[in-house]
């Protein structure tokens, strides 16, 4: 997995050396990439992983103060690594010729690898580098190709998300400190780190806020109330390709930061800490979806649905959390599934919007309308990414929200009432949405539209596959996260 | 693992196959959409026929894999799948083949065909697994393909609009039934008689349902009996959750015979009578909830019927009242232990046939009058369809349970048992299920009657009734067949309870309460001879009536639901938390921006001394030192 990871690296740094094609080039390295990466995991994981940590390498870089670069694979960040090489790969086949500037593939491409760097790392400064890393291709993206007001909107996406970074970064340097403190030894390794029995002994101040920190900048990438406001701007602003890679990729990393990062030293966090996860979960999911429902663009629209599923995400955790038993377990495994299904269903219904905005030249519910009579494949795919995205069974989505929602009871009680309002909400304008934009009479103004070719049919068909197996055999990954939640709780 | 049984898989594969060969093969050869979909459908047909026999022989059949975790995906096959399974196939098939005929000249029919294909999968997937979230699972889909099917006319703006409405209302059942199991899966914890069985298979909730109330609490056990009723009472249309299912006739006629008989309503009802042993050992008032629903549904939904014009729309209230009747059934299990189910089963099975019967004949109906759908402008069609008419005449009959057509032997059963529910336990709430249901009799008859006379007699009162012409008796075929099995299945009667619950109990009641309901039957069939035979009806004026205008609005129920809560109570709702959120994000840009001039301010302020940078790093650090104390201090 490490080569894999370094010829990402090498890949994306030659990309600029490529002029003319580099398109092509993009679409064929992140097509290897993703290709390398399932071949890698079904002979790692495919039989006999039994939790934690394998593929472990270390190079020591300074190691008098600590700073080793160190790389491994979880049951759960390989699942992800599959994921963004999937949405990398899709973000790419959706570009079109020439519509934009060469520099974009360069970006795409440093975004896998800093994605790759992301879930590979496992020493927190090279986590944290990547963390970066990955913030400025996606700035730029946002900042050169975007629609309107780009220039505001990337300066604050990069703005908001770097605080969250920076406080990332102080907690960091406030666990390494302590822990020179009481060992007299400089590591990074989270797993040195991130243990319970070296966490709780931090002094309780610093504790919490080395937590806070963490929680913060997982928190707003994730993102959740109330820390949320860079993402419907970013994300209507974004050229769909970005919009695909924040919706997909991006979003991960809060998820990955719970349960990749945080997950072992959950003892020391404290009920507290859960219960305000679980508050947040909850409002989120709330908040967004009621949000979502009076938007008029259909690109915010599904940017405030993405939200809202990652609140299932954020309650998983901190119900999975203060729950014991195969509940907790089903639980923390379905939040995991929750990231990854929602960031494949995420992919399909971006790339299905962009391919209807482009021909219809418009993406808001009203100036849409009937565009089946028109384009019955594209709103077919349109149609199939809402429904998995309110959580039809037979879909990936299915299978998280089954999961959290079954498992939370037992943490919260009858409040699950307020999650089965915010599930009805969401039902209620995904329908809205696909009744106001694909069907009832045609909308005459659009004049002729295309319907998709071959080409994006095989496209979109793909990522709906995927989704599809996923939601009927889940136990693909399914049985590896749940052996890695085994591993930890 | 034990070996698995074919053929019991292929019930719920077959269509499923036929789904994705319908659609491809249809893409290129129209005509042949049609008779692959009903291949598809009589392999599930004949598959459940080998099964019934294979069960005869060898017991219950038990399939189950990991599907994940501990959530087991298989199939679970007993007497009570395979009456399901043997009607849903067989009423499927029928409606399937009247649909050659009904949908030869859509454009899109391969996708038509292909979404009932999925939807009879769906129905048939449900009826065999093993699994409460397998059955979830199938649950939805037929939910889906209702909700494809109902807008298969997407240029429609009623029929999207119903479409929508089915699935929102739908979902909102289903979702309470996820709380269900939520529950049911949490409560289980720790359960020692669990052992390798999913905390949700459904042999294993039903072999041990006495040891699991007594875990987890009969009234915790009664709660998740509720909202599954609840979800139950989504698909089956059971008050308040019927609102959809008028709306619904929109769709096609064909896809109104497959939701109302075969595929779609009988989902709830089969959901308790599946996992009946839960409602049974759980507290009492998850029993009594299940009857007084059905009962007051029955009801209900009978007097509502009375005031509608639209002929779908009659049939689909006498749908909601008669699966009333059926869950009633299933409740009275109070007494009649099992025996309760077998009741509503045969009750099921019987008004699938009649039903869709009903349904296909005014199909025809439609068809010949190009969409004419009030009755008011109907008339005199006897003389000028005669076949059709006498088929919708023989389905009628079955619906008011005329003695010895089949709904005599299975709805009068009903009743009869319901009055034994009440003389056994005497008090007055026992005593609301017979009342419900004996007047639910009446009106059954005066809605039936009152369509069927004002289609049926008179003289033409619209150009396309006097021009109206029955279809070719081939495209009839599949009635007739439906119509022997209306007027004859009442012969399989006791055959059957007894392969439900071979223990089943007959009511046994007086006689004098036993012909009550064939009286109120008779008066209705006078009252509506009467009054809609002839042309009295026509001088009626109600319109300011106010008790009429309540009837005629359906109880102000889709108003509620629409007008009230979905416009006045969630829209503003949401529009609050949009303009909030709308201004949140205001301020937050604000802040930004402020915080690029607070930067320039700043410049100044950085011209060495130390002091200034000294304050900020306090207040910084003090923010700071603030927030994470709160963090501790939880």
């Amino acid at each position: 997995m490490l080569i894999i990871f370094l010829l990402t690296i090498l890949i994306s740094a030659l990309s600029f050396a490529v002029q003319g094609r580099r398109r092509d080039y993009a679409m064929a390295s992140s097509g290897i990439f993703l290709i390398l990466t399932v071949i890698y995991s079904i002979l790692r994981f495919h039989s006999g992983y039994t939790g934690g940590i394998i593929s472990q390498e270390t190079f020591n870089i300074a190691s008098s103060i600590g700073i080793v670069f160190s790389t491994g694979v979880s049951g759960f960040s390989d699942a992800l690594l599959i994921l963004s090489a999937i949405v990398i790969f899709l973000s790419v086949l959706i570009t079109e010729k020439g519509k934009y500037g060469e520099s974009l593939y360069s970006y795409i491409l440093i975004t896998e690898a800093g994605l790759f760097g992301i879930l590979l790392s496992r020493d927190f400064l090279f986590f944290y580098i990547f963390w970066e890393v990955v913030l400025i291709p996606v700035y730029f993206i946002v900042a050169q190709y975007g629609g309107p007001n780009k220039d505001s909107v990337s300066l604050k996406f990069f703005v908001y998300t770097h605080i969250g970074s920076v406080f990332l970064l102080l907690s960091i340097f406030t666990v390494y400190t302590f822990h020179y403190e009481a060992t007299h030894v400089f590591t990074f390794e989270m797993s040195q780190l991130m243990v319970n029995t070296y966490f709780s002994q931090i002094p309780a101040f610093w504790m919490y806020f080395a937590m806070f920190g963490f929680l913060l900048a997982f928190l707003v990438k994730m993102p959740s109330f109330p820390v949320h406001s860079w993402l419907p701007d970013t994300y209507e602003s974004a050229p769909y390709p970005g919009t695909v890679i924040l919706a997909g990729g991006l979003s991960i990393m809060g998820g990955y930061g719970l349960f990749g990062i945080l997950m072992p030293v959950y003892k020391s966090m404290g009920t507290g800490v859960m219960d305000l996860l679980m508050a947040l979960g909850i409002i989120s999911l709330v908040y967004f979806s009621l949000s979502a429902m009076m938007q008029q663009s259909l690109k915010r629209m599904m940017a405030f649905a993405s939200a809202a599923a990652m609140g299932f995400v954020t309650l998983s955790f901190g119900a999975g959390l203060v729950e014991s038993g195969y509940s907790a377990s089903l639980e923390l495994a379905g939040g995991m599934f929750q990231i990854i299904a929602h960031g494949l269903i995420m992919a399909l219904i971006f790339s299905a919007l962009f391919y209807i905005s482009r021909s219809t030249g418009h993406e808001s519910t009203h100036s849409l309308g009937g565009i089946f009579r028109e384009a019955p494949i594209l709103s077919s795919f349109l149609l199939a990414g809402l429904l998995a995205s309110l959580g039809l069974p037979g879909l990936a989505g299915f299978i998280g929200e089954f999961s959290i929602l079954v498992g939370v009871f037992g943490a919260i009680g009858w409040l699950i009432l307020i999650v089965i309002f915010a599930m009805i909400v969401t039902a209620s304008y995904h329908i809205w949405a696909a009744q106001k934009s694909l069907y009832g009479p045609y909308n005459e103004k659009l004049g002729a539209i295309h319907d998709a070719d071959r080409a994006t049919t095989v496209k979109l068909m793909g990522m709906l596959i995927v989704i599809f197996v996923l939601g009927v055999v889940p136990n693909l990954i399914y049985g590896i996260l749940i052996t890695y939640v085994g591993g930890i709780i | 693992m034990v070996n698995m049984y074919w053929p019991g898989w292929f019930i719920f594969l077959s269509p499923i196959f036929g789904f994705v060969l319908t659609y491809v093969v249809g893409r290129y050869y129209r005509n042949l959409s049609g008779i692959i979909a009903s291949l598809a459908v009589l392999g599930s047909f004949i598959a459940a026929v080998l099964t019934f026999f294979y069960v005869q022989s060898n017991g219950t059949i038990y399939n189950s894999y990991e599907w994940f975790y501990n959530i087991h995906a298989g199939i679970y096959i007993d007497h009570l799948t395979l009456v399901m399974a043997l009607m849903v196939s067989f009423v499927s098939l029928m409606i399937h083949l009247f649909a050659l005929y009904y949908m030869k000249d859509d454009p899109n029919k391969h996708i038509y065909f292909a979404e009932t294909s999925l939807f009879t999968a769906g129905m048939l997937g449900l009826v065999v697994s093993s699994n409460l979230v397998l059955f979830f699972l199938f649950w939805e889909l037929v939910g889906l393909c209702s909700y494809l099917l109902i807008g298969f006319w997407f240029f429609k703006p009623n029929a999207t609009a119903a479409a929508k409405k089915a699935f929102i209302v739908t979902r909102v059942g289903d979702l309470l039934f996820l709380v269900g199991m939520a529950i049911l899966y949490s409560s289980l914890q720790g359960f020692h008689g669990l052992g390798s069985n999913s905390p949700l298979s459904i042999p294993f909730l039903i072999a041990n349902a006495k040891a699991i109330a007594a875990y987890v609490g009969p009234n915790v056990l009664g709660a998740v009996a509720v909202l599954f009723l609840a979800g139950a009472a989504g698909k089956s249309s059971q008050f308040p959750l019927h609102v959809w299912i008028p709306d619904a006739m929109e769709g096609p006629t064909t896809v109104s015979a497959l939701i109302h008989a075969a595929t779609m309503v009988t989902a709830g009802v089969y959901l308790v009578a599946r996992v009946f042993n839960i409602y049974y050992y759980s507290a009492p008032f998850a029993l009594y909830s299940v009857v007084i629903l059905g009962a007051f549904t029955a009801l209900f939904a009978g007097i509502v019927g009375i005031f509608v014009n639209d002929i779908k729309r009659i049939l689909a209230y006498s749908t909601i009242s008669q699966i009333g009747y059926m869950l009633a059934a299933i409740g009275l299990g109070g007494v009649f232990g099992y025996g309760g189910v077998s009741f509503g089963m045969f009750h099921l099975v019987v008004h699938a046939v009649f039903k869709a019967l009903l349904f296909m004949s005014a199909g025809a109906i439609l068809i010949a009058l190009m969409d004419l759908r009030d009755t008011r402008y109907m008339g005199g069609l006897w003389k000028r369809m005669p076949m059709t008419i006498t088929l919708l005449f023989i389905g009628s009959l079955a619906l008011i349970a005329f003695p010895y057509t089949s709904g005599y032997f299975s709805k009068d059963t009903i009743i009869a048992a319901s009055w034994q529910y009440y003389a056994h336990y005497g008090t007055f709430s026992s005593f609301l299920p017979w009342l419900f249901l004996a007047i639910g009799a009446l009106l059954t008859t005066l809605y039936t009657f009152r369509m069927f006379f004002r289609t049926a007699l008179g003289k033409p009162r619209s150009y396309l009734a006097e021009h109206a012409k029955d279809p070719s008796v081939f495209a009839l075929l599949p009635l007739f067949v439906l119509a022997i099995g209306a007027l004859g299945l009442g012969a399989i009667q006791s055959y059957f309870y007894g392969y439900i619950d071979s223990s089943y109990q007959m009511p046994n009641i007086p006689f004098y309460i036993d012909i009550i309901p064939m009286t109120l039957m008779a008066i209705g069939l006078v009252i509506t001879y009467v009054l809609y035979g002839t042309t009295i009806w026509q001088r009626f004026k109600f319109a300011k009536n106010p008790l009429y205008r309540i009837a005629k609005n359906k109880f102000y129920l889709d108003y509620l639901f629409t007008n009230i809560i979905a416009e006045r109570v969630i829209v503003p709702i949401s529009a609050g938390f949009t303009l909030f959120e709308n201004s949140y994000n205001k301020a937050v840009n604000n802040v930004g921006t402020s915080t690029l001039k607070l930067g320039d301010m700043f410049r100044k302020i950085q011209n060495g001394v130390v002091e200034n940078y000294f304050v900020v790093l306090i207040i910084g650090v003090s923010v700071i030192f603030i927030i994470v104390k709160l963090l501790g201090l939880m």
